[in-house]
């Protein structure tokens, strides 16, 4: 196992860029976090289920105002 | 660099078998999960389980909140895993895999989420630093000071050393509890019995369940504990460890939660009413019982709680910003490289302190609505989350176990369940007694 570099200094240098690529996996490192996953298509009945559960958050959330607005009155 | 430089170290550990070597590699992978669990004991948390010893002793809700914290094991796990295979965020993930539409609607759930929560922090520690004489601008300036030093390391090795050293002072409410000279033989029949529960199910019963589901599940949590996985640089030979790491935290954060309504539970015995109480007046209260270093002790507890939740869910804000503006995301970086993250993390702490500096604002109505949003917020968070531990695509052999899936299909019914009876006690108080209510 190489040694982990000293200071910051060299931060670009070649021998600095082959330690962390050594130390790190595949997928840590810049190069793949910049790509992305691709968009997964939504099933039917998943749609329904996010849209469904979208409208339940929104009418819970009318319900709490409501309640505020009782209580405040 | 910074991660590579982590990774090193967890990579040294490894090579040391025996139980001296797992114990350094524990040490060195545990963090994210003890974080949140602490970080989510927060001011509004601690005040909705003093609320619960006060209005129902020591009874029903040990156990109901022991659960909860059950409940959460099981989706933070999720998190762990999800984090360690893609490396990626939470926020991230969604905004990939299910288009830029849904990536911004939970992003905006978060954000909302996030900044209600963060002002009911900063009255926690407005109330907690109260009792000591200290003015609330003052409470509020030393906070955000606080939360300066911590992300001025640029590290997240530091940043996440000082948060958990801190989050470890929620254990304070242990003492307080047992300078309230709790009632062990109650306390053994409450785990067994589930009872009692006084009064019943009535619609102030549904707020506290509600309050406290809120007070140990919630949204952030699911964000944070993901994105600060990835940014730690965990990889899937790591997940037994982030396991164990969110176990911890898991039984920290239930024994000072159950330590929390011991210690008030002593307000019930004596029938007196806590139903307005913020942090400060729950410890002038209950200085007759547990004297004045024990009600120092429990507004220094609810500081505490309010001071490391507004370190971990400002965080989880910058984290999610960051992922899905594209921009720069991790406490690893210098201050040039990651204005954005450091600026929307930092903004969204001051904007919140600055709130809870007017004069007049409800601020126990305020708690109390912020829990109930949170508990709403989390089955659509949930349904996200489900998907993507169970994507092959992305996980691989790494997809969530069918146990997993079992309990957190459990969770989610149970989230949704406890919102309908909410929902019904509210706006129908007599279909609400029609179906066992009071």
């Amino acid at each position: 196992m190489s040694e982990a570099p000293k200071s910051d200094v060299d931060r670009v240098s070649a021998e600095n860029s082959a330690w962390v690529m050594q130390s790190l996996e595949a997928g840590q490192l810049a190069s793949a976090r910049s790509k992305h996953y691709p968009r997964r298509p939504l099933k039917r009945s998943e749609a329904i289920l996010f849209w469904g559960l979208r409208m339940y958050l929104l009418f819970m959330l009318g319900v709490v105002v409501y309640q505020v607005w009782t209580t405040a009155h | 660099m910074d991660r590579a430089r982590d990774r090193q170290r967890v990579s040294s550990a490894r090579i040391h078998k025996g139980s001296f070597g797992n114990l350094r590699l524990l040490w060195l992978l545990v963090g994210p999960g003890i974080l949140v669990m602490l970080g989510e004991n927060d001011g509004p948390s601690m005040l909705s389980y003093a609320a619960t010893g006060a209005r129902y002793g020591v009874g029903f809700f040990i156990p109901f909140i022991i659960l909860t914290f059950v409940m959460a094991l099981v989706v933070q796990e999720m998190t762990v895993r999800l984090g360690a295979v893609t490396h990626r965020g939470h926020a991230e993930m969604i905004y990939d895999r299910f288009g830029p539409f849904w990536g911004r609607f939970s992003m905006i759930d978060l954000m909302i989420g996030n900044f209600l929560t963060l002002v009911t922090e900063f009255i926690a520690i407005r109330a907690g630093l109260g009792f000591f004489g200290i003015p609330p601008w003052a409470a509020v300036l030393g906070t955000l000071g606080v939360l300066y030093v911590a992300l001025m390391t640029h590290r997240y090795w530091t940043w996440e050393r000082i948060t958990l050293a801190a989050a470890m002072f929620n254990l304070i409410f242990v003492p307080v509890a047992l300078l309230a000279h709790p009632q062990w033989r109650s306390i053994g029949h409450a785990l067994v019995y589930w009872s009692p529960l006084p009064g019943g199910v009535n619609k102030d019963m549904v707020l506290i369940l509600l309050a406290d589901i809120g007070a140990t599940v919630t949204p952030w949590m699911l964000f944070f504990q993901q994105s600060a996985t990835a940014d730690k640089g965990l990889t899937p030979r790591d997940i037994r460890f982030g396991f164990t790491d969110t176990l911890v935290g898991a039984l920290l954060a239930a024994t000072a939660a159950v330590a929390t309504v011991i210690a008030a539970a002593p307000l019930f015995a004596h029938h007196m009413s806590a139903e307005n109480f913020q942090a400060a007046q729950f410890a002038e209260a209950l200085q007759p019982f547990i004297g004045r270093w024990g009600a120092a002790l429990f507004a220094l507890g609810m500081f505490e709680a309010g001071m490391v939740a507004c370190i971990t869910i400002s965080t989880a804000s910058a984290y999610a910003f960051g992922e899905v503006s594209r921009q720069p995301h991790s406490l690893n970086l210098p201050m040039s490289q990651g204005k954005a993250f450091y600026g929307v993390l930092f903004l969204e702490a001051v904007a919140a302190a600055g709130l809870v500096l007017i004069p007049g604002l409800p601020l126990v109505s305020v708690v109390l609505v912020v829990n109930v949003i949170a508990v709403l917020a989390m089955p659509p968070a949930l349904i996200f989350l489900y998907m993507l531990v169970n994507d092959r695509e992305i996980m691989g052999d790494f997809v969530s176990p069918r146990w997993a899936n079992i309990l957190a299909s459990l969770v989610v019914i149970l989230l949704v369940g406890a919102g309908i009876l909410y929902g019904i006690s509210v706006i129908a108080p007599n279909l609400f007694a029609l179906i066992g209510g009071n």
